[in-house]
């Protein structure tokens, strides 16, 4: 709150005007942005949020004039200074990018090029310059150390590859500051990231801000990063700007009724932990499509005839506009917005019953599983004298599932979860340990042994459309599990109509193809081709990264109601915090392959005892800019490498709370209740006796 | 990175011995005494004891097999059945005209073919474009011996601008280079096409990456963009291809030299297997495969050299 005000400024440092795009496809023309005006105040952080395909991106691009070939200006202006940089000439354009505006870009990993170092590649940015090389390469070192990349004089010569993804994002924040420019523009910067690396980058991008006078433009469509960094806001929607205003504004007082839905999905923002979640029901509208009256009227809870055709007026409000009917006008509604204890989205209430505790017997059980990962070939090793040239990908993992319960398995990328998930269903050899399920032992059963249990346990699997053959109709999909598995007798079309109305996918997608489906209807294909074969246990990898909060409620209700109605169990694998605490029974946090916590999630959430834990707890950013942390708050450094697996504790390198204790072995497994384990010498919770320990650090 | 070269070397040697192998076995396996095969049909029964007590071909074929790799692994590939001069010696004499004409024909290609493929890529549908195209796959259709033949009828005996037979004077290096214009124009002729289309597909598949996108978000200048980061990227593909493409450069030079009646290792090979001088021809295949695992072998190495991504899962 406090660093707000010395950047309240009112000059404007560019302003975009009424601009309307268009893209030429063999869909037909996409209107993907339509009389798109808001200003970007000097020094000032804005964030332009919005589901994906809300045509955020292509505003960015538009400053910078590097949209794709078959986009198209109709009108409007972008300007900078004196400048419309939409009829800058090509000379003029190019001068002004990489020194007066520069980008940080979403993916790290494919925006830079892998065949260069990072020492050229930032002299080449710094080519304008009358510098030595020698002084070109300093200026990178300098920056490098200002964005936290350790010992700069050696890395600067590293490649891409040899960085981590939070390392790369750091570089690649590096070299959008090398000019120090006046504009920094971001797309989705931290999307590809851990949440901890992510509340890095947030204090690192508003550090920058502050050190250099950098006026920073954020596309985002996560809630939390922009409450955390930003000063100003603009929500986008279906190519329009729906409403604007100051941050606080938007998430205590918004006016829009899509803001308003965007924020109510965010399962960050839902206190009370409920397995349904709200969502928007609905897609983007087609842009190919004439349009008219308020953009919004097809999924608005609150949408009345008059929106379909008659476009919203355009309102002034405190420190923004909003546009939408019930704010001015004849629709103008008085009780609009209701107090934000009222719900304006949809929520499905037929509630998922709870499942009973301690259901039974456990369906799953593991028990000390390892897997291991060569790390160099037999020769090499006996030349280099290694003695174990193989990584513990998995360390001696115990956990259980019961019937009817949920799951869910946390860590940063690199923590192992997708292993040990592809080790439970035997897609990965394990080196020691067992696995039973129902009873029977299946830990590195053969295939041909294996294979009726398919039957029983699925996968579902992370990024669907990837995993999707884009050959195959949605209704061959669905049910090629079956064929697999010698569905002899059955009728298929029937089976496909089945999963799809299981799912909820209307009968007509069956016969189309999966790059003409929606990011949360592919989820929903991947959904049906996991349920094809009625299993017990479903193990789901990230089931909803990538989906809007909007539709990552519809997808997460899905499985909430099918595990209700069959009993299923589910293990998600996932590094999404604030869903897990709505959908998980029971919550497994793993790092670098081991589990370092578990119990039953509320209790965990509420009360973490591994500092390892607390710190994935308190890493993800609060949708309220009121709750913003300090900038120490994050955890440092990264998850080491498993080559680099520390000695002693597994954390110990990045614990807050680590000391000599803590180094010579790993802590072994404690409970804490018959249901909680941790694995730390000094919890943040305990029993009792253990209590005057932790309190003396 | 050592371990690497030793395993490529290693694999390189392994090649080199199954083409021994194959040479020796073709020797034995074709009907008829070895020792006549190799001394040809008049040579004298004293020369023919001579030769099979020193090939040891009175002994098992093993035994054989060991001392002919022996031999040839000293440099020793036997001697020419009628002038009786080590086979070494002659293919020493010959090799630089076949090498001459190898890498003048790849060369032009390359110099002419990347550049015409950036140049395609960079404008999509230009002219340059639409003829490299054409060419291209006009080109693929032709043969190198008839391009060697047209070139031949037309260049030296029509227009009699460039001699037609020969590799010029030795010592006039002016006369050797115009002898070599023709039969490197023909083999290379083909490859100038193929080479523009491979790099023309790879540049459009690196200009669409993101890290393209970010090299013209930070101002780089389009030719920077285009020749210090697209082509460094796109040019990694193609030069596994070039080093593949060698093997039929080779044989595309051995008709070239036929035509032209150039005194390359080609024309010797030819010679010799109409003469069933079967040393010579062993010799000759030996040192044609040699060069081409050493090119692919090189090759390799560029890459490893030029993407660091490859160098360090080495
Ligand atoms: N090169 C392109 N060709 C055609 N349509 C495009 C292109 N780029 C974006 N679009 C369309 O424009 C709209 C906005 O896209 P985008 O700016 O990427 O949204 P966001 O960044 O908010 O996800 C979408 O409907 C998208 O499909
Ligand atoms: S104008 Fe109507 S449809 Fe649009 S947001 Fe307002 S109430 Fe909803
Ligand atoms: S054992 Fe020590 S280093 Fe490890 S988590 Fe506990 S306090 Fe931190
Ligand atoms: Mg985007």
């Amino acid at each position: 709150m406090k660093d707000m005000d010395t950047h309240m400024t009112d000059e404007t440092l560019l302003n975009i005007d009424a601009l309307s795009l268009e893209f030429r496809t063999n869909r037909g023309q996409v209107k993907a942005l339509r009389d798109i005006s808001f200003p970007v105040k000097k020094g000032r952080i804005l964030g332009i949020v919005g589901e994906s395909g809300s045509g955020k991106s292509t505003v960015l691009w538009s400053i910078l004039g590097l949209l794709a070939g078959n986009a198209k200006v109709t009108a409007g202006r972008v300007d900078y200074g004196d400048r419309d940089l939409l009829t800058l000439d090509a000379e003029a354009l190019r001068a002004l990018r990489g020194e007066e505006v520069s980008v940080v870009f979403q993916d790290p990993m494919t925006s830079q090029i892998p065949v260069l170092p990072y020492a050229r590649q930032m002299s080449d940015i710094l080519y304008r310059r009358a510098m030595s090389e020698a002084d070109k390469r300093a200026a990178a070192v300098d920056m490098l150390r200002r964005v936290g990349i350790p010992d700069p004089e050696s890395r600067v010569d590293a490649y891409p590859h040899q960085f981590s993804g939070g390392m790369r994002q750091r570089a690649g924040i590096a070299m959008s500051m090398l000019t120090g420019p006046n504009l920094l523009l971001a797309d989705e910067p931290t999307t590809a990231l851990d949440v901890t690396m992510e509340a890095q980058m947030i204090g690192l991008m508003r550090g920058l801000r502050d050190d250099f006078d950098t006026t920073i433009v954020v596309v985002s469509h996560n809630l939390g990063l922009i409450a955390e960094m930003c000063d100003d806001v603009v929500v986008m929607y279906a190519g329009e700007v729906v409403e604007t205003g100051e941050v606080h504004d938007i998430f205590h007082n918004a006016r829009h009724p899509y803001t308003r839905a965007l924020l109510e999905c965010d399962p960050a923002r839902i206190a009370d932990v409920s397995r349904k979640l709200p969502v928007i029901p609905g897609d983007i509208p087609d842009l190919t499509k004439p349009l008219a009256g308020c953009i919004f009227a097809s999924r608005c809870q609150k949408a009345m005839p008059a929106c379909a055709t008659k476009a919203p007026p355009l309102v002034e409000r405190g420190t923004g506009v909003a546009r939408c009917h019930l704010l001015e006008g004849p629709l103008a509604d008085a009780s609009w917005p209701p107090p934000a204890s009222v719900s304006t989205v949809a929520r499905d209430d037929g509630a998922a019953a709870p499942l009973p505790a301690n259901a039974g017997e456990p369906l799953l059980e593991v028990r000390d599983l390892n897997v291991q990962f060569r790390t160099m070939g037999a020769l090499k090793a006996r030349i280099r004298g290694v003695a174990r040239p193989f990584v513990d990908a998995v360390l001696d993992v115990s956990l259980d599932i019961r019937p009817g319960e949920t799951l869910a398995l946390v860590g940063e990328s690199g923590s192992g979860k997708t292993t040990l998930g592809r080790t439970i269903l035997n897609l990965q050899a394990a080196a020691g340990g067992s696995v039973r399920f129902d009873g029977t032992e299946i830990g590195n059963m053969a295939e041909r042994r294996f294979k009726p249990l398919r039957r029983d346990m699925a996968m579902m699997f992370q990024d669907p459309t990837g995993s999707l053959s884009p050959r195959k109709s949605v209704r061959a999909l669905i049910t090629e599990p079956l064929l697999i598995h010698g569905a002899e007798g059955r009728d298929l079309d029937a089976e496909a109509e089945r999963l799809a109305d299981m799912v909820r996918l209307p009968r007509g997608f069956l016969s189309r193809y999966p790059h003409e489906l929606s990011g949360g209807q592919a989820r929903r294909v991947g959904v049906a081709r996991a349920l094809a074969l009625n299993p017990r246990l479903i193990v789901a990898d990230e089931p909803t990264a990538g989906l809007d909060v909007s539709v990552q409620g519809e997808i997460l209700n899905l499985m909430a109601d099918l595990q209700a109605e069959h009993g299923l169990s589910y293990l998600i694998i996932t590094h999404n915090l604030p869903v897990v605490r709505h959908i998980a029974d029971r919550i497994a946090i793993m790092y670098l392959g081991r589990i370092v916590e578990d119990g039953p999630a509320a209790e965990v959430f509420a009360n973490p005892a591994h500092p390892y834990t607390r710190a994935l707890v308190e890493g993800v950013p609060q949708p309220d800019p009121d709750r913003r942390r300090p900038p120490s708050a994050a955890i440092e450094g990264e998850v080491p490498s498993l080559l680099r697996r520390p000695k002693g504790c597994d954390f110990a390198t990045r614990c807050p709370l680590a000391r000599d204790a803590c180094r010579p072995a790993k802590p072994e497994h404690r409970h804490i209740t018959p249901d909680r384990r941790h694995a730390c010498l000094f919890p943040l919770t305990d029993t009792q006796d253990n209590k005057n320990k932790t309190e003396t650090p | 990175m050592i371990i690497y070269l030793m395993k490529r070397l290693g694999l390189a040697a392994i090649v080199v011995m199954a083409v021994l192998l194959l040479l020796f076995s073709m020797l034995h396996m074709i009907p008829g005494n070895p020792a006549i095969l190799a001394l040809g049909t008049r040579a004298t029964p004293e020369a023919i004891a001579e030769y099979t007590a020193r090939m040891h071909l009175d002994e098992p074929v093993l035994t054989q097999f060991v001392y002919f790799l022996g031999s040839a692994l000293q440099g020793d590939l036997g001697q020419d059945v009628f002038s009786n001069r080590a086979v070494v010696d002659i293919i020493g004499e010959r090799i630089g005209f076949s090498l001459a004409l190898i890498c003048t024909g790849m060369g032009w290609a390359v110099l002419l073919g990347v550049p015409l493929g950036c140049l395609a890529a960079v404008r999509p549908g230009s002219w340059v474009d639409r003829v490299t195209g054409v060419f291209s796959v006009g080109m693929i259709a032709v043969p190198s011996f008839l391009v060697s033949i047209w070139a031949l009828l037309l260049f030296s005996l029509e227009l009699r601008w460039l001699p037609a037979i020969g590799a010029g004077e030795p010592g006039d290096f002016a006369d050797q280079l115009s002898h070599l214009v023709l039969p490197a124009f023909a083999i290379g002729l083909g490859w100038v096409g193929y080479l523009a289309r491979m790099v023309r597909a790879s540049m459009l598949e690196v200009m669409g990456e993101p890290y393209i996108r970010s090299a013209r978000a930070f101002g780089l200048t389009p030719r920077r963009v285009v020749l210090g980061y697209a082509l460094r990227v796109a040019i990694l593909p193609t030069i596994t291809l070039i080093g593949m493409g060698f093997g039929g450069l080779i044989s595309s030079a051995v008709f070239a030299e036929i035509i032209f009646a150039r005194p390359g290792v080609g024309k010797m090979i030819f010679d010799a297997v109409s003469d069933r001088n079967f040393p010579i021809v062993q010799g000759g295949v030996l040192v044609a495969t040699g060069f081409y695992i050493l090119v692919v072998l090189m090759s390799d190495l560029l890459i490893a050299w030029l993407d660091p991504r490859v160098r360090s899962s080495l």
